[in-house]
Formats: C-alpha cells, sequence, structure tokens
C-alpha cells in the first residue's frame, strides 16, 4: 500500500483510521469486542448433616489446592446476648479463648498455632459469632484438636482479662480521635436510640463493669452446639472428616438453642435532622445519612439490591459519579443497607472536604431524591447494576474461605439451598417500577438522620445557609449538647 | 491509590510468612506460567488456571513517586488517576461499565517504584480487559482534557485528607522518610505527594510523563485465569502489538543510605493518646539481607511470644500495641518499630525498653524455634495466594518488573526459609545501629510527653 491512489478504497479506509487514532492500526479500535459465551455457574455441592451433642455439620469437598477452611457459626451475637451495661463482654470473652486452656497456657497455645502456620480467630458480632481458622490439609487434624481445646477447656486466666480491659480502654481513647469511629458510635445511637440493642455503643463504663463471671457465664450460655454450624469446606472427605469433626468436638456437650432475634420497637421519627459533632481543625466532614431498614428477609431484598447499586453500590453508580467523579468534592461515597434479622440501617456518606460540606449535603440529598424519582432511572442504569450483582456470582466461589462463608450464609439468613440457583433470575425479574418503589419506601427523605463529624468553626454556617435540614450540636456519644 | 488504599499488602501476605512442613511433603509452591516479549519491549506473562471463571489483567509500569522531580512530588499516583479518566476509543466510563459493570472489578495502585493497574472480569469479558488496557497504554493522550486532570487533582487532594490530614497520626511515614533520606533523595518524599505540588501539576506534564514511562517497553502485562493460551497470544498480540516503543529510560542509580547520628523529633497531632516510631534505613528489594529483616520483624513483634510483644504488651504491660516491619522498596528499605503506651507508661520508658530487648537480640541472636515460629505460616499464605488469579497475576508481574523472572516468588520462598538464626543475627547489628530516626506523636500542647523530650525537636511541618 505505498502506491497512493492505487486502491482508493483502501486509501480511503487508512484516512479513516489515521484520523481515528495516529498509532498503526489493523483492526477498529473504536469497537467493543463482543462478550463471550458467559461462564456457567458452578455452585459448590455440600452434604448436610448433624453431629451428635446437636450442631449441625455441612462439610464441601474441593480438592485442587491443599487446603481447609473450618469454621463454627453460632446463631445470635451481642445483641442477643449482651446487657447494655455489659457492652463488650462478648468480645472480651472471644478475645479470653485465646488466652489458655486447662493444659495449655497463652504462649502454649500461641507457639503451637504459630507452628502450624495458623490462628484460630474467635469473633461475636451484632447478630452472630464464629470460630475457625484455614490450614493446610495437613495441618488441619492438629489445628482442630486445638480449636476444640480452647471452645471447651477455655481457662479464663483473670490477669488476661485486666491486660484485655486495659487494652481496649486504650482502644477507645483512640476511636475518639478518629472521625469515622465517631460517625459509627453516633449514627446508629440516633437512628435506634439507647434502649435498642443497635444504638447501645462500648464505653468506658460497661468495659469497666465486666468481671470474670460475667466471661464464664457468658462462655457457657454463648458458645453452645444447639446454636452452631460446623462448615467445613476444602481437601478433605466428606465421610470421613465427620469422624474427625465428631472425635476432635467429643468433649462439647450438648446445650442451647437458635435465638429468637426479638428487637423492641424504634424510636419516634423526626423531621430530617442534622446532627453535627466538633471536630476543630479536621480537614475533613465524615458523612453518615439515612435510616432504619427492612431485614434481611424482605421480599423486597433484590429489588434493593439492584437499587443500591445503582445508588452508591458501584465506582459509578450516582452517588460516586456526583460527590467524587464531577464535584472532586470526596475520595469516595458510598451507600449500603446493613441486612440481618433485626432493622439493620441504610446509610449513606463518605469524607468530604470541609469546606465544600455544604454543598456535598445538596448533592446528597439531590440524589437520594433522584433515586426515589426526581431523576428518571435509564435503561442502561439499570442494565448495569444487574450485570454487574448477576455476574458477579460465578467467580465468587473461588477460596475455601468464601465458600465457607457463601454456605453458613444460607443458614444464619435461613435462605433455601437452591439461592444462588435462583439468583439470576430473581435479580433479572427487577422492573424499573420496582426500583422507584423499594426507594420510596426504604430511604425515608421526610425523618432522615444526618451525622456530620467536622470542624463546626468552618462548616456550621455554610450549613445552615444551606437550609437542608435545621442542625443539633452532639457530643461524641451523640447526646445534643 | 484510586479506590482503595495501599494494596501492597498482598505482596507483602505472599513475601513475610512461612511454614516448614518438616512431617509432612510440602504442596509444590509453583504457578504454570510462560512468558515472553513483544517486537515493542512488552514482556507478558500468561498464567491459565480454570479453576474459577475469572481473568484478572495486570498493566505494570516500571515508574513510581521516585521517578518525580522535587516540586511535582504525587504525579506519579495523580497520573494513576488520570488513567482512569478515558483513553482515544474508551471514553470515561467505558472502564467501569466493562469491569465492574460485568461483574468484575479494577483499580491501581502506586507506590515509590511502580504503577499497577489491574481488573479482575468474568471470562468472558477478557478480550474486553486487553482491549481497555491496551487503549490507555497507546491512547491515552488522544482524549486528555486539563478539566479531567483538575477533576481528578482535587479527588487526590481528598485521598490525602483522608489517608493522612485526617487521620490521627497519619503523617509519621511521611516525617519518618523525609527525615531517613536527604531533601533530594527521590525516596524523601510520600507517594501522596504535598498538596503545593499537586496544585502545580500541568497538563504537559501528564504528556510528558505519559510519552516516556507509559511504553509497552516499560511495562508488564500479567494474566492469570481462566482462559486458552494460543487465544489470550493472539489477543495480546492485536491489542499490544501495534503500540509503539518508547524512548530507552535512564535510570538514575539510588543508593540506600546509612545515618551516622539519631534524630530525634517530636510531633504535636490531634490524638489523645501518644505514640512512639523508632526507623532505621535498610535494604531494598535488591538486596538479600531483607529476607533476615523480615523474619527479624516477625521475631520481634505480632504473636504474643514475639520478643517485643510479650515483654512490652504481655509481661510488664506497659504498652497497649507494638509493631515491627521491614519495608522493602525496589532501592532502599526501613525497619521501623511502634509502640503505643498504656496510660501511665512514658515513651521514654518504653523506647529503653525496647532498646533493651534489640540489644539483648543483637548480643545472642534468636533461637532456632523463633526462626521456625517465624517462617512457619508461609507455606499456607503462599498456597491460599494461589486462589485468587488477581494475586497471582500480580505476584508474576513484579517478578517480572523488579527481578526480571516472573518465577522470583520461589526464589523469594526459599530464601525466607534459608534464613538462619545467624543472618538474624547479623543483619540485627549490621542495621539497627546509632543512626536512626525517633519521632515521638504526642497531643497538642504536650510534647514534654516525648521520648527523651530535651532531646527531641519539635517536627515543624512545611506548608502542604
Amino acid at each position: 500500500m505505498s502506491q497512493p491512489g492505487r486502491n482508493l478504497a483502501i486509501v480511503a479506509v487508512l484516512l479513516l483510521f489515521t484520523i481515528a487514532a495516529p498509532a498503526q492500526q489493523s483492526f477498529d479500535r473504536s469497537k467493543t469486542p463482543p462478550a463471550g459465551k458467559p461462564p456457567v455457574l458452578h455452585v459448590p455441592t455440600w452434604t448436610k448433616t448433624s453431629l451428635a451433642n446437636g450442631a449441625e455439620l455441612i462439610v464441601s469437598e474441593k480438592h485442587d489446592l491443599p487446603l481447609v477452611a473450618f469454621v463454627i457459626t453460632f446463631q445470635g451475637g451481642t445483641y442477643q446476648t449482651e446487657a447494655a451495661a455489659r457492652r463488650g463482654l462478648a468480645g472480651i470473652t472471644a478475645s479470653m479463648m485465646n488466652e489458655g486452656t486447662k493444659t495449655r497456657d497463652g504462649e502454649a497455645l500461641s507457639n503451637a498455632l504459630q507452628l502450624l502456620g495458623t490462628s484460630i480467630n474467635v469473633n461475636v458480632g451484632g447478630e452472630g459469632g464464629s470460630m475457625g481458622f484455614q490450614s493446610t490439609t495437613s495441618k488441619f487434624p492438629q489445628a482442630l484438636e486445638i480449636l476444640a481445646d480452647m471452645l471447651v477447656n477455655p481457662a479464663f486466666p483473670a490477669e488476661a482479662l485486666e491486660r484485655l480491659r486495659a487494652q481496649r480502654l486504650v482502644a477507645l481513647t483512640q476511636a475518639k480521635d478518629q472521625p469515622g469511629s465517631i460517625a459509627s458510635r453516633v449514627f446508629p445511637k440516633i437512628l435506634y436510640g439507647s434502649a435498642h440493642p443497635f444504638g447501645q455503643n462500648v464505653t468506658e463504663e460497661s468495659l469497666k463493669a465486666i468481671t470474670r463471671d460475667d466471661i464464664v457465664a457468658f462462655h457457657k450460655v454463648y458458645f453452645q452446639p444447639g446454636r452452631a454450624l460446623v462448615s467445613v469446606v476444602g481437601d478433605v472427605n466428606s465421610s470421613s472428616v465427620k469422624s474427625t469433626v465428631e472425635k476432635a468436638l467429643g468433649a462439647w456437650p450438648r446445650g442451647g438453642e437458635k435465638p429468637t432475634f426479638a428487637y423492641p420497637g424504634l424510636p419516634a421519627t423526626h423531621a430530617p435532622t442534622v446532627f453535627l459533632v466538633d471536630k476543630p481543625g479536621a480537614a475533613q466532614s465524615t458523612f453518615a445519612i439515612g435510616n432504619p431498614g427492612p431485614p434481611r428477609s424482605t421480599p423486597d431484598y433484590y429489588a434493593l439490591q439492584v437499587m443500591n447499586t445503582m445508588l452508591g453500590g458501584m465506582f459509578q453508580s450516582r452517588l460516586n459519579a456526583n460527590i467524587r467523579e464531577e464535584n472532586g468534592y470526596s475520595y469516595g461515597v458510598n451507600s449500603s443497607f446493613a441486612f440481618g434479622k433485626g432493622p439493620g440501617a441504610f446509610r449513606t456518606g463518605g469524607d468530604i472536604v470541609s469546606a465544600k460540606s455544604d454543598a456535598a449535603l445538596v448533592e446528597f440529598m439531590k440524589e437520594l431524591r433522584g433515586i426515589g424519582g426526581s431523576r428518571p432511572i435509564t435503561d442502561e442504569e439499570l442494565a448495569t447494576a444487574k450485570d454487574s450483582l448477576i455476574q458477579r456470582l460465578p467467580g465468587t466461589f473461588a477460596s475455601v474461605q468464601s465458600i465457607n462463608s457463601a454456605i453458613v450464609t444460607l443458614w444464619t439468613q435461613g435462605l433455601p439451598d437452591n439461592y444462588y440457583q435462583q439468583y439470576a433470575t430473581r435479580i433479572s425479574d427487577i422492573r424499573k417500577e420496582d426500583v422507584l418503589r423499594v426507594a420510596k419506601q426504604y430511604i425515608d427523605l421526610d425523618h432522615l438522620t444526618i451525622v456530620i463529624v467536622g470542624d463546626r468553626a468552618s462548616i456550621e454556617a455554610p450549613l445552615k445557609a444551606a437550609g437542608v435540614a435545621p442542625i443539633v450540636l452532639t457530643d461524641i456519644e451523640g447526646n445534643a449538647r | 491509590m484510586r479506590k482503595h488504599l495501599y494494596l501492597w499488602v498482598l505482596f507483602v501476605l505472599l513475601c513475610v510468612a512461612g511454614a516448614v512442613g518438616l512431617q509432612s511433603k510440602p504442596p509444590a509452591i509453583k504457578i504454570p506460567f510462560e512468558t515472553y516479549t513483544l517486537p515493542n519491549g512488552l514482556t507478558v506473562v500468561l498464567a491459565p488456571d480454570a479453576a474459577t471463571p475469572t481473568v484478572a489483567v495486570t498493566a505494570w509500569y516500571h515508574v513510581g513517586s521516585k521517578d518525580e522531580m522535587p516540586g511535582r512530588t504525587g504525579f506519579a499516583h495523580l497520573f494513576e488517576h488520570v488513567m482512569f479518566t478515558g483513553a482515544g476509543h474508551t471514553p470515561y466510563g467505558v472502564h467501569d461499565r466493562f469491569t465492574e459493570g460485568v461483574g468484575g472489578s479494577n483499580n491501581g495502585t502506586t507506590s515509590n517504584d511502580r504503577t499497577v493497574y489491574f481488573e479482575t472480569v468474568p471470562s468472558n469479558y477478557f478480550e474486553t480487559a486487553l482491549w481497555l488496557e491496551s487503549d490507555r497504554m497507546g491512547f491515552l493522550l488522544d482524549s486528555l482534557d486539563v478539566g479531567k486532570l483538575n477533576a481528578q487533582r482535587d479527588i487526590v487532594k481528598n485521598e490525602r485528607r483522608q489517608s493522612m490530614d485526617n487521620q490521627p497520626y497519619g503523617l509519621a511515614g511521611e516525617i519518618l522518610s523525609s527525615t531517613t533520606y536527604p531533601p533530594s533523595h527521590p525516596y524523601s518524599w510520600s507517594v501522596i505527594g504535598s498538596m503545593k505540588d499537586l496544585s502545580a501539576a500541568s497538563e504537559e506534564d501528564v504528556k510528558n510523563f505519559f510519552r516516556l514511562y507509559y511504553a509497552p517497553n516499560n511495562a508488564v502485562l500479567s494474566i492469570a485465569g481462566d482462559f486458552e493460551a494460543t487465544q489470550a497470544k493472539m489477543w495480546v498480540r492485536k491489542y499490544f502489538g501495534d503500540i509503539p516503543r518508547g524512548k530507552p529510560i535512564k535510570r538514575p542509580s539510588i543508593r540506600p543510605v546509612t545515618l551516622d547520628k539519631e534524630t530525634r523529633l517530636v510531633y504535636e497531632d490531634r490524638v489523645q493518646v501518644p505514640r512512639l516510631y523508632i526507623q532505621w534505613p535498610t535494604v531494598g528489594e535488591n538486596n538479600d539481607d531483607r529476607f533476615a529483616l523480615y523474619v527479624l520483624d516477625a521475631i520481634m513483634a505480632g504473636p504474643r511470644t514475639a520478643r517485643l510483644t510479650k515483654a512490652l504488651v504481655y509481661d510488664t504491660q506497659a504498652a497497649s500495641s507494638v509493631g515491627a516491619f521491614q519495608d522493602s522498596s525496589e532501592d532502599v528499605g526501613d525497619w521501623r518499630i511502634t509502640i503505643t503506651p498504656r496510660p501511665g507508661h512514658s515513651l521514654t520508658e518504653l523506647e529503653a525498653a525496647a532498646d533493651a530487648l534489640l540489644y539483648k537480640l543483637k548480643a545472642e541472636g534468636p533461637t532456632q524455634e523463633e526462626i521456625q515460629r517465624a517462617t512457619a505460616g508461609q507455606e499456607f499464605d503462599f498456597v491460599s495466594g494461589l486462589q485468587s488469579n488477581l494475586g497471582k497475576s500480580m505476584t508474576l508481574a513484579d517478578g517480572a518488573g523488579i527481578q526480571n523472572n516472573p518465577g522470583y516468588f520461589q526464589t523469594e520462598y526459599q530464601k525466607m526459609l534459608g534464613v538462619t538464626p545467624a543472618d538474624v543475627k547479623r543483619v540485627a547489628n549490621k542495621y539497627l545501629t546509632k543512626g536512626r530516626v525517633v519521632l515521638s506523636i504526642v497531643p497538642i500542647g504536650q510534647s514534654d510527653q516525648a521520648a527523651k523530650p530535651s532531646e527531641s525537636k519539635p517536627y515543624r511541618r512545611v506548608e502542604q
């Protein structure tokens, strides 16, 4: 093609390419390559039985790598088990289980686990707890034996309690320096009130009130097989691992039952209000905006997932596209629903440069009104949100850990065994009117709580001038000043 | 980092860990891969593995904050953000639409030495991902405008506020680097850069930086996951083959520094609890002493039987937490300890206690059992990392880019397991000398809470 004019058609094509892209081209880069055939969804299979002590047992085999993820999951958490005056008890008890058993002290436990290349994590969250580890296949029996010892024979040394308490008190002091931690204490407190477990925080007083007797009693009541699921995922054999687990947990006595998840009613709603927590000199204002939401069992779950994906679940969602990408007010904002057994919160927010706190609040409100109807949903938006949710699923079963938690979620939330197989259809079925309906129903524009932690001296007047909502000054515990 | 803060943790997990599988045969430490170079200089690494139906694509560029000029600090990272604003044939938004919008994910990360872009997509969008990455490698400037640069400039300033200026103790890293290295040393400034320099970056700077550093001869394309190698080679050639080679890059030779005396600083911050940092300059990824330094940090802090942790957090309970960390960059490294006191205990007391423990270790060396415990998680960490296509593609890319060998992780693994008590004793004596930086971060107005307050100079923050 070195002779210009020899073939006009080709010259014309070349010119076109030259205009579109200066580098040498043999194809049209402006055309999106077609996607291939979607990968087939392979949901792992599992067997479900129970142990002699009543704990349920799920085993899922995966043999491509010599790895095992072992977890005991407990139904119910701090919301069901902790008294308001003892907030922090479950967390301290969980840590105390690493402090030694009747035959191994804390150092012996630690050394043994280090040599096995693993660690045993004990956690109690709001509505559930867990105790588990991941290991290579060859270390699995030994690690399981240590876990059983920690579960059944904890020593709970009194000196360890004092050390853990003192460490937590320092951490609590440090949390009060951190704008994000302050927002996470104040926001639920205002949303749910101090009579609701969701609104109760760990305090210095509650930490100081915890005794060793409380810990012994909590352990006895909480870590029981009657509320537990044992799940083993990885390089194990379903039939032989059952006897391994049965033998290891042989001394774990029958007892306990699944809790009910009854919650007190929510406090009276209020007109939209800005609760301003002063953080003198802060370079950014931390925002938390929202209201109590529905439980995971709501039939609107799928519509809410699609709606939230459009609003604040992805990078190009409305909130982030506006507040970060268009306006540069923040490094990132998002939104979410804390789905569980109770009225988990709808929450949006992020860290906003102080000087744009007022402008950002206006934009947050604009987007919340927008998803509620003032800005129509486009076909492309709806398609992207659905594609994103549906096509993410096949890739989530990648690790023994992620498979384990995918299976456990079905158990804790009472979902059917074929949940993942049905997921794509459920999401596909969502229409624009569903999205609009759930946005209106679950984002309560007339009663929003708006927590802002920032430099009062520079942001209060502009926030007031913005006229979005009246301002109430609040201390770092969420009490009106 | 575009969306999340420092992902280098992933590498650290793969590098610093360890298991001596004495009783059973350890699984093979391998990632099957092939590697080749295109005529334009692009290094390609392919690691097919059909276990999970996703493909991870990593585009790794050998450029970072150390390549910046004084007066333009933070530029490499700001540039990373510009790479997400669209390119010649893929307007802004398309990249997200065909990654996150199809169930995948994308992000980028900048360090002192490298800038890495990566996406994980369902395997049927593999070709799309190559199209996206090749368009910004070849055609970024076709769609560049100053508006895009300005928008990202504001976002990066907010990233700085969120991760450093508005975080308690958030400036510690920047203060330590600027004190450990002389002012013009390429590792003396932070990756995020200063507000002033971020404001100064121009469109022309973006163009020059792109032309020099974002050429295929300065990049590695590493792909792991559910794809077929023959098909991948065809597509890689199609999308990347005609991007022109750039000018040769002359890299300055950067040498690690040594300090001949102790520098003591106190910085007043909006914190209620003081904290002590002690940092020694050590070595980077071009020096094998770093392996013994990794083992040393695990022996000193972390699990409850690590020496500093046991003594300060458990036995005397003078500290609420301690940490020790060997941080290795390409050319330099630092070894650092961090101590947060419990009420009633001073930083002066804690510094003396930590020094006594280090002195003992330097005199006696560690035991074989301590070494074994410190390296025993390595096998699990490596095998566990194989479950992530993204983790594998990044490990291979980093080996190819820094060590000129995608399979360098194997060498690294062997070297970690080969560390002896004598190695640890030797590196502790060689690097943990009197030449160091001691930084106290204290509540505002309470500089007397610093470690040895009368010997500590107030750190004066230059206007950022």
